[in-house]
């Protein structure tokens, strides 16, 4: 069939509109590393939540696609910060949250992992449930070579960018992300500068946990909302996260796009059957080659 | 910390008090094994504890009351084997069902052939169930063999040769795709035109319909889970491959997700299954009728069918059994009376007969596929009749 | 407390004539208990017990390198798997019926390859730990263990989704261990030996330098110990337990393998165990591991009905066990073990003083 650079081209398109997705669970995560110094692996759940929370907002309640998406990742914010408050905080409170033996807090995660999908699966069942959104008012984007990006993809990229653009304000230009930025980098300074460290903390989390509530509500209408779909994305946005750098948040998005890329290609050129281990295969290499990742500036190896 | 500590506590002492518990005598225990994560699994895995109640309430079995227990495997072989030594050694029953999943009914075929205890499979298509040479295993639903061999002729003959295979890692699926590619070669020989070997929960598989569009084959076939082929379903439409080019799915297309999800993209889709909801016999129109008013379900697919069957065919087998009282006895009893069920008519796509050989002849009970095509997607989905045919015992055998 | 006193007092002075006595005598209780299920109860107890001993093997292995050496590692499932598809296809009959790979190696010769492939893929597992630490340590890990069991799961040569079917029983001679009973003294076998190497594995030098990294790595390379070296032993040593836990899954009767039994889900159950049980004890952790699969085996089956769907509670159960148990009660039960040991230890010396036996008084 010779070398065909159209389908490379689309490879890669597929590959960065998927991508970003990752990255904006990445970000999540990374904001929480960065400023709690702990691994969240829940996070898979929050983002599944908040696909679910988007649903009954588009469908039940019946407001329009951006309502419901804002919506849910108010709810899925609320969410975190009560599971923060009621189960983290004792794990939290001690700083790097690392009691038993060093690994406290990822057993934690994993069981809650694994309450939390029971929990929706008593609300909303095991099966899949397809979710419709009206996206007629965004351009369908056409590439040279018969390449067409569907609506809700261009209207996650719009989305993805937006959301790093907002996050990035907050962070760098107000006073709220100041504080935020002093709890990350050191909790007892921060603290003697009259900040309210543990509101901050909820804070973060709620950020994290409504930027994966945004991730599952734009994927919604592309795959369809299901209770198991957090495990995986989690992986997905473990390796973004890694590879962008842990903790930095422009590499969140950069390692989400390159994991997207690098398992299309993959898929394309080596084998399909294979996809999902080509992002842990990208995950793995990182850590042992380059365990600050692409952009992590203060690499924390030592957790 | 104390609560926590009484609970285990609790939970062995219950564990050990539910062990202690031993049948009664004269009950005939019957244990089903299916997958009962999903809503479909709950609702039929309810329907057929319904009917037995029914049966029940009705005189029971020449006077004797059934009892059966259900248990959810989850669609994993170890979980599954547990169920059925725990069914077989503990509860001592007389017939086991299950289960629904291919991966669970392999081991679980081995369990039975051991221990002397009949098993009917609801559900599983995998050809090698009833190949194992077990004396013990009555299949009620349609052996994959014999779904690759009537889409291969179908589409062959309206469709054409020139043909797409998407095949999830799942194990009905492989199977789905193995017999549809054999039985093309066989009988039109020809090679696939593109084929991709996806992951069991794929979830995008637009770099396949990128390349599928610039090859202008006559028709796709999906084979997958429920879930992820309308996702292909959609994503093919999604990349611009237009309704010329058929849609063809694997026996999973059946089961309600698919037009669910897919919506519109499930419209022209086709696939063989055992059952079509579309049957104008009176008797599917009842039972279309009892799924719905009792489980809320729009149009029950094959695994519904299945379910009903195989309480209809345990009913005539268990009534021509003699009870003697004797475990072992009874077992094999049993087993002879459901070999001797012939030409059973039900809901199935055609007649179902065992007979005594533990050959796949033999025990593949349902040698009738039924091409089934959706008219229209969505939660009301609806479907047509397209062409029903039965094989030959021996069809798709090496 | 006072049996629990007379019972470790008792053992105590077994272990005084000499240190294999008391293993011995646990060996002997343990012969007969087929016996005495089937008679009191029934025999898919048996079976339990079969994949209780299985679960000790895994639980007792993880803890080596989690509880001894402090090494976070989320990959010992696709260490299991490992070992459980390896043995497999190097004892199935070549083109055999279920289509993968075979290699028709005879069983005592596949199992210890097994067990030395694992422990090589052991070796590999840890190799991220030499550079990595805590949180990453876990995502590596977690990783290569699931890329392990997404490899098995799109090759058909290792079984794929129909799985490997008929692997065949162990046997010597013409005695075949296909049995629940027969397979319960090779399994019981494997987790007493694998019990009893643990502590061995704790009280040697090696255990010692274990310890030392898990409370300060650099403290630990400080006094001369190989910190590279044991961090990896570590990791080939629970790897060999896996390895071993694997082999005897995949031979044990109806013989058949299947890639989802080597999910993330039952690595949570593994962790569990391990939590339960107190990371770092090994007494805790085989009673862990026995709670964990008894209460496993008795609540799966129970739903209750919400908005008249039957509901399967027990993830939330057992996921949210986690969590607390982490929360509030961080040693486990192996924390009461200790603090059982510890007041012994402390009331005999009390006693001892008092009577005028102690040596140094």
């Amino acid at each position: 069939m010779g070398f065909d650079y159209n389908s490379l081209l689309a490879f890669i398109i597929f590959g960065v509109t998927i991508g970003v997705v990752y990255g904006i669970v990445a970000l999540g995560i990374s904001l929480i590393y960065s400023g709690l110094d702990i691994v969240h692996f829940a996070h898979g759940e929050m983002y599944m939540f908040g696909a679910f929370f988007g649903l009954v907002l588009a469908h039940n309640v019946g407001v329009p696609y951006p309502i419901a998406l804002i919506g849910a990742m108010v709810l899925t914010a609320l969410l975190g910060m009560a599971v923060e408050r009621v189960f983290y905080r004792r794990l939290t409170r001690a700083g790097g949250g690392y009691t038993v033996a060093g690994m406290g807090m990822i057993i934690c995660g994993f069981g809650m992992s694994v309450a939390l999908v029971n929990v929706a699966y008593f609300i909303w069942g095991a099966e899949a449930e397809p979710f419709r959104a009206n996206l007629d008012y965004i351009p369908r984007l056409s590439f040279p070579g018969d390449i067409e990006v569907p609506e809700s993809y261009v209207l996650t990229a719009i989305i993805s960018v937006a959301l790093m653009a907002a996050l990035h304000y907050f962070l760098r230009h107000t006073k709220t992300g100041l504080a935020v930025r002093a709890v990350a980098h050191n909790k007892d300074i921060a603290y003697l500068m009259g900040i309210n460290v543990p509101l901050m903390i909820s804070l973060i989390f709620g950020l994290a946990c409504g930027l994966g509530a945004a991730a599952g509500v734009l994927i919604g209408p592309m795959q369809s909302v299901q209770v198991e779909m957090g495990y995986l994305m989690l992986m997905k946005a473990f390796a973004a996260a890694v590879v962008g750098g842990f903790g930095s948040l422009p590499g969140a998005i950069i390692g989400g796009i390159m994991v997207g890329v690098f398992e299309n290609l993959g898929a394309a050129y080596i084998s399909a059957s294979h996809k999902d281990i080509y992002a842990f295969l990208l995950l793995i290499l990182v850590l042992m080659f380059k365990p600050s990742g692409l952009l992590g500036v203060d690499a924390k190896v030592k957790a | 910390m104390r609560i926590l500590n009484k609970m285990f506590a609790g939970v062995v002492a219950a564990g050990i008090g539910i062990t202690a518990t031993a049948a009664f005598a004269d009950d005939i225990r019957v244990g089903i094994t299916m997958r009962m994560v999903s809503e479909n699994g709950q609702a039929y895995g309810q329907m057929m504890m319904d009917e037995i109640k029914g049966i029940n309430e009705s005189g029971g079995i020449n006077g004797n009351m059934i009892k059966a227990t259900l248990m959810n495997d989850e669609c994993k072989s170890d979980k599954g084997v547990a169920n059925a030594n725990k069914m077989v050694f503990q509860e001592k029953v007389h017939l086991l069902i299950g289960s629904s999943c291919s991966s669970v009914t392999l081991p679980i075929v081995d369990v039975t052939a051991k221990a002397g205890v009949p098993q009917l499979v609801p559900h599983s298509t995998n050809s090698k169930i009833t190949q194992k040479g077990s004396e013990w295993i009555f299949r009620v639903p349609v052996s994959g063999r014999y779904y690759g061999g009537v889409n291969a002729k179908y589409v062959g003959e309206n469709i054409g040769t020139k043909i797409a295979y998407i095949c999830a890692a799942d194990a009905a699926s492989v199977g789905d795709c193995a017999n549809m590619e054999k039985q093309m070669k066989a009988r039109f020989g020809v090679e696939p035109a593109y084929r991709a070997d996806v992951q069991e929960k794929e979830v995008d598989f637009r770099s396949h319909m990128q390349k599928i569009k610039s090859m202008d084959v006559d028709g796709i076939l999906v084979a997958a889970l429920a879930e992820t082929m309308a996702r292909a379903l959609v994503q093919s439409y999604e990349a611009g491959i237009g309704e010329d080019v058929r849609r063809i799915g694997s026996s999973s297309a059946s089961n309600a997700p698919v037009p669910k999800i897919a919506g519109d993209a499930a419209k022209g889709v086709f696939f063989t299954a055992a059952y079509a909801a579309a049957d104008q016999r009176p008797i599917a129109k009842l039972f279309n009728e009892m799924v719905k008013t009792r489980y809320g379900i729009h149009a029950p697919d094959h695994d519904f069918s299945q379910a009903y069957d195989l309480v209809r065919i345990m009913e005539i087998a268990l009534k021509n059994t003699n009870f003697t009282g004797s475990l072992a006895d009874d077992r094999t009893a049993i087993r002879d009376a459901i070999a001797n069920v012939q030409g059973y008519e039900g809901l199935a796509s055609g007649p179902i007969s065992f007979c005594a050989a533990a050959t796949p002849q033999c025990r593949d009970g349902n040698r009738t596929a039924v091409l089934i095509g959706y008219t229209k997607g969505g939660e009301n989905f609806e479907t047509e009749v397209l062409a029903r045919v039965t094989m030959e015992p021996d069809f798709g055998l090496e | 407390m006072g049996i629990l006193s007379f019972m470790a007092d008792f053992i105590d002075s077994l272990a005084k004539r000499h240190r294999l006595l008391p293993w011995l005598l646990a060996y002997a209780l343990l012969l007969p208990l087929p016996f005495v299920l089937t008679i009191l109860f029934n025999e898919y107890l048996i079976d339990l017990a079969n994949r209780i001993c299985l679960f000790i093997l895994l639980a007792v292995g993880l803890n080596i390198v989690k509880g001894f050496c402090g090494q976070v590692t989320v990959g010992h499932i696709g260490l299991y798997a490992i070992g459980a598809v390896t043995s497999a296809v190097l004892s199935l009959e070549p083109g055999g019926f279920g289509g993968a790979l075979g290699f028709g190696w005879p069983i005592w010769a596949a199992i210890p390859t097994a067990v030395l492939v694992t422990a090589f893929a052991g070796l590999i597992i840890g190799l991220p730990s030499v550079r990595l630490e805590g949180a990453y340590l876990a995502l590596a890990t977690l990783g290569l263990g699931e890329s392990v069991r997404i490899f098995i799961a799109v090759t058909p040569a290792l079984g794929s989704s129909t799985g490997l079917m008929m692997i065949p029983a162990p046997r010597i001679g013409s005695f075949v261990f296909d049995s629940f009973t027969s397979y319960y003294y090779l399994v019981m076998t494997a987790a007493i030996t694998g019990i009893y190497f643990s502590f061995s594995i704790l009280r040697s030098a090696t255990g010692r330098a274990f310890q030392a990294i898990r409370e300060d790595t650099i403290a630990a390379s400080v006094n001369g110990i190989n910190v590279v070296k044991y961090k990896l032993l570590a990791f080939v040593l629970s790897a060999i337990y896996a390895g071993l836990a694997g082999a005897l899954f995949a031979h044990m009767p109806p013989g058949y393998l299947h890639h989802n039994n080597f999910t993330v889900i039952e690595m949570v159950t593994l962790l569990l165990m391990v939590v339960l049980g107190g990371i770092g004890n090994v007494w805790g952790g085989v009673i862990g591991a026995i709670v964990v699969a008894i209460a496993y085996d008795q609540t799966k089956d129970l739903v209750f009905y919400f908005m008249d769907r039957p509901i399967v509670f027990q993830p939330l159960v057992f996921g949210l066990s986690m969590v607390l148990l982490v929360l509030f009660m961080p040693r486990g039960i192996g924390g009461w073990i200790e603090d059982f040991q510890r007041n012994r230890r402390f009331v005999r010396r009390s006693e001892e003083r008092l009577s005028g036996t102690a040596r140094n008084p």
